[in-house]
């Protein structure tokens, strides 16, 4: 993946730092105040995440780190050496069809102003793999790290829910 | 010419939920710096000392724009002053702080990270000086909104003989509500990616109003409006928080311009709680008078709400109160009461929503006063004709909106005496009921249209998407027209190159832009030789001209509009007519009925369930409609549980500036919301039967809840939000 050599700035604070995002190898040099969430968008162009709050409050950036959902805002960057980043740009297919939660989020209309979607569905994501998406109330628990300002919370509730449904 | 079923879902989805949806600050030109503000630490007073040495220092770092730099930028107005911006005081132009958390510097670097350093490392001193902050803080000044404004839609509302009405009544009811301030929090930030192409400075910030950030742009800077372009396809949210030029755009040029480079800022989640605009805190006092039978006869609201010393942020809550009801003698009085913040603004339904809590709890209390059901009180005293005007009502269908939401909710199962319901785990029940109006407005608009040989079509229109579904209402409108797939139609809007871009706000969006797209459907109807209704085979009809595409323009107005109106639309000025019109006044309507739970033991407060029946005329877009209404619901919820802006009167500014401290709702806060629609298209408004939806949506709902709370405990709440600790103080103990 094409990433500016190194911040640009020459400070104190730097370390390179080798990872992949959505299965592409990166190798970057990183301020190590940088956030995970600032170095995808502002370094490395990849502006799904959102910032809503950069203190963790909003769920807007969340990722998968290896997996597992991260609001990348309070990942310091380095924290990401070795490995695999997964955004909302890595979750469609090579062919660009949609995973099923994505199409859920349409067909629910579990959206607005689309700003926090991308953390809402990677969160959604995790939320199914965990198995915390038996019934609407355990969804709305465990979606309750990423706000909506919009209000999308029943659509997104029903999205999560009708794909656990056509997993069982 | 068969005509393609269409989709109703949301037309822009798809971009949402992969991420290829590019909001304002996810674009990163080639070298774009990176801009951060420091601010004022001090309620009020002047800059004695700056200091930008040690930012300047910081590696990276290209430029720290300060007062002392003598920035050449003028005012650009209050929006509701004739300007443009959300205030009319542009930050570091001197050494005056008028409120806490005003900007003193921009530092602009190479990195987003040696930025926020530098920020942090600007050092001021001050000469403090004694501040108000809140409504009950000594040096707050207050001025009849009739003597400092003196606009007909700004007067005091006097209809009959209020006071002897009231004075005779044999049922009163005498309460004062209070709302505090609120922050909109959108979820995407407020900021912008600015450059400048030669001497065109080009815009990108999610905004609801790009006219005015053009032309504002334009005064400030001294330069033709023609050379500034601003692009804004995508809104994160506006909720009136987007609605005008923000402070940090001029200074953003100004950089851009001395560094040849790009620059970016977003604000900060805690900045933006002094940088931009709020819903100011208000009070009511409200007085109704009713006869022993129930009918209303006198109502009284008079309303203080805060605004700036810089700025008079009009107050228009009796706009709606004095609407509810058949009440024949109705008085309102506004007043401002000027202090040191930034100045407050729009935030959806800015004076419905409290009117809304003030006059329907006030409404409830009367109905209890009377020994009637709410709901039936309601009905008993509602109207067909605007007792303000003496005109009628272009549609009204509150009655309806009450008859089917009391159905859905099961209502009629409801005990009157308060405290009197429980559920199984001992929970107190209660069901509230609130309505809820909003004023109808229109605005000029301009919509073109290019249809070509491909079968396509491009709509390039004014308005903004802020997620209400701008978009999706106008391919629905295009698609049913010319029967078309929504997949073929390309729309172009928020984006000053293709039009005005007036400000998208007061509801009054789908009804005017929807009005110029059908105009200009007609007129590319005409172009094409088709027949006035039914589908079109939009590929032939073009390649039948002759040509590889045809194009017409269109330009509505509100009724009883001019071409002046037009004009200051262009010039970036809201142009707004209504809710009154010749013959007839306009509102949008809406009934809640909500089921509050209270726990016993912590008082803990949750609402399962929300019933709303709206009548906003013909529904444009189905899909996207009821998730207005349901995020209405969500933000009446809000309102009257969770979401205040702490003020500290020893401070200044507003202490829980993060979204850890100032709550919104989230998922779990919300249960099952049941969302109904009369649909009775109202044409005398609207050649399209539309009337506005957004800000209707929330409008009651918070009044409902407080009703639903009284209902579960028998103890009222006249201040908004209602927290554990206000009801553990009001509870008895468990009988």
């Amino acid at each position: 993946m094409a990433a500016t050599a190194s911040t640009g700035v020459g400070s104190a604070h730097e370390l390179d730092l080798s990872c992949t995002v959505n299965g592409e190898p990166v190798r970057v040099r990183v301020d190590t105040r940088e956030s995970l969430l600032d170095l995808l968008r502002e370094r490395l162009g990849v502006t799904g995440p959102k910032k809503g709050c950069d203190h963790g409050q909003c769920g807007a950036c969340t990722v998968h780190l290896d997996g597992r959902r991260v609001v990348s805002c309070l990942t310091p960057a380095v924290q990401v050496s070795g490995a695999d980043v997964t955004t909302i740009e890595g979750v469609a297919g090579p062919d660009g069809e949609l995973h099923p939660l994505q199409q859920a989020f349409i067909d629910h209309d579990a959206l607005q102003c689309g700003y926090c979607t991308p953390g809402q569905i990677m969160s959604g994501l995790a939320c199914l793999a965990e198995g915390h998406a038996g019934d609407d109330d355990e969804v709305r628990e465990y979606m309750s790290g990423n706000l909506c300002r919009c209000g999308a919370y029943a659509g997104i509730v029903a999205a999560v829910r009708a794909v656990a449904e056509q997993g069982r | 010419m068969s005509r393609e079923p269409v989709d109703t879902r949301r037309v822009d989805a798809r971009e949402k939920v992969t991420g290829a949806a590019l909001y304002a600050t996810d674009l990163h030109p080639d070298q774009v710096a990176h801009a951060v503000l420091a601010t004022a630490t001090v309620g009020r007073g002047r800059i004695t000392e700056l200091d930008v040495s040690a930012a300047a220092a910081v590696p990276g770092v290209l430029l720290v724009l300060t007062h002392l730099d003598r920035l050449d930028l003028q005012s650009p107005g209050f929006i509701m002053g004739g300007g443009y911006g959300v205030q009319s005081m542009q930050p570091l132009l001197d050494d005056r702080i008028a409120y806490r958390g005003q900007a003193i510097a921009m530092v602009v670097a190479e990195t987003l990270t040696a930025a926020t350093e530098a920020a942090n490392l600007v050092h001021a001193a001050y000469e403090q000086e004694p501040f108000a902050v809140t409504l009950d803080s000594p040096g707050v000044e207050r001025l009849s909104q009739p003597a400092a404004i003196p606009l007909p839609f700004l007067a005091d509302l006097d209809v009959g003989d209020a006071e002897s009405a009231y004075a005779a009544a044999a049922l009163r009811v005498d309460a004062t509500y209070d709302q505090p301030a609120q922050h909109q929090n959108p979820m995407e930030l407020i900021g912008a990616t600015v450059f400048w192409r030669g001497d065109t400075l080009v815009v990108h910030e999610g905004t609801q109003n790009a006219g005015a950030i053009r032309n504002g742009l334009a005064r400030q800077l001294g330069i033709d409006a023609a050379n500034v372009e601003v692009i804004s396809p995508y809104t994160g949210g506006g909720f009136g928080q987007k609605n005008s030029l923000q402070i940090h755009i001029a200074p953003l040029a100004l950089a851009a311009r001395r560094l040849g480079r790009p620059v970016k800022l977003v604000v900060s989640r805690t900045q933006l709680f002094h940088h931009t605009s709020f819903r100011p805190a208000s009070r009511h006092r409200i007085r109704l008078g009713a006869d022993e039978h129930g009918r209303m006869l006198a109502a009284i609201h008079e309303v203080e709400h805060q605004t700036s010393r810089h700025d008079l942020f009009p107050l228009m809550y009796t706009e709606i109160t004095s609407r509810m009801y058949g009440v024949r003698d109705f008085r309102g009085r506004q007043t401002f009461a000027r202090m040191d913040t930034q100045s407050p603004g729009f935030m959806r339904a800015p004076f419905e929503q409290p009117a809304a809590f003030a006059f329907e709890s006030a409404v409830d209390e009367l109905a209890y006063a009377a020994h009637r059901d709410p709901l039936e009180f309601r009905l008993a005293n509602d109207t067909t004709v605007d007792p303000i005007s003496g005109e009628p009502f272009s549609s009204r269908h509150l009655a309806q909106c009450l008859r089917r939401g009391a159905k859905r909710f099961g209502w009629s199962a409801r005990q009157q005496r308060p405290a009197s319901m429980r559920a199984d785990d001992g929970s107190l029940v209660g069901w509230g009921v609130a309505v809820g109006a909003y004023p109808g407005s229109i605005v000029p608009s301009a919509a073109h249209l290019v249809a070509g040989a491909d079968g396509r079509i491009r709509v390039e229109v004014d308005g903004h998407e802020m997620g209400q579904g701008i978009r999706s209402t106008i391919a629905i409108l295009v698609a049913e027209n010319l029967g078309v797939g929504v997949h073929r139609i390309d729309i172009v809007i928020g984006d000053t190159r293709v039009a005005a871009q007036h400000l998208t706000a007061g509801s009054w969006g789908t009804a005017s832009t929807l009005g110029a797209v059908q105009a200009a459907l007609r007129a590319l109807r005409e172009q094409l030789g088709a027949d006035a209704t039914g589908p079109v085979d939009l590929a032939a009809a073009v390649r039948a001209t002759g040509r590889d595409h045809v194009e017409v323009r269109a330009e509505t107005l509100g009724p009883g509009q001019t071409e002046q109106d037009i004009e200051r639309a262009r010039r970036g000025h809201p142009a707004l007519s209504g809710p009154e019109f010749p013959g007839y006044s306009t509102f949008s309507w809406i009934a809640h009925f909500v089921e509050v739970r209270v726990e016993p033991s912590t008082c803990r407060i949750r609402v399962p369930r929300v019933v709303s029946v709206a009548d906003c005329g013909r529904v444009a877009s189905p899909v996207t409609a009821a998730s207005q209404v349901r995020g209405g619901i969500v933000w009446g919820i809000g309102a009257s549980l969770r979401e205040a802006g702490e003020v500290d009167p020893r401070y200044g500014g507003f202490l829980n500036a993060s979204l850890e401290e100032y709550p919104v709702p989230v998922n779990a806060d919300i249960g099952t919301l049941d969302v109904d629609f009369i649909g009775e298209p109202d044409l005398r408004f609207s050649p399209v039967g539309v009337k506005g939806l957004g800000e209707v949506s929330m409008v009651g709902v918070a009044a409902a809840v407080a009703n639903a709370v009284f209902h579960a405990t028998g103890v009222r709440h006249r201040r908004l939000p209602i927290r554990i600790e206000d009801v553990l103080a009001g509870a008895s103990p468990p009988a």
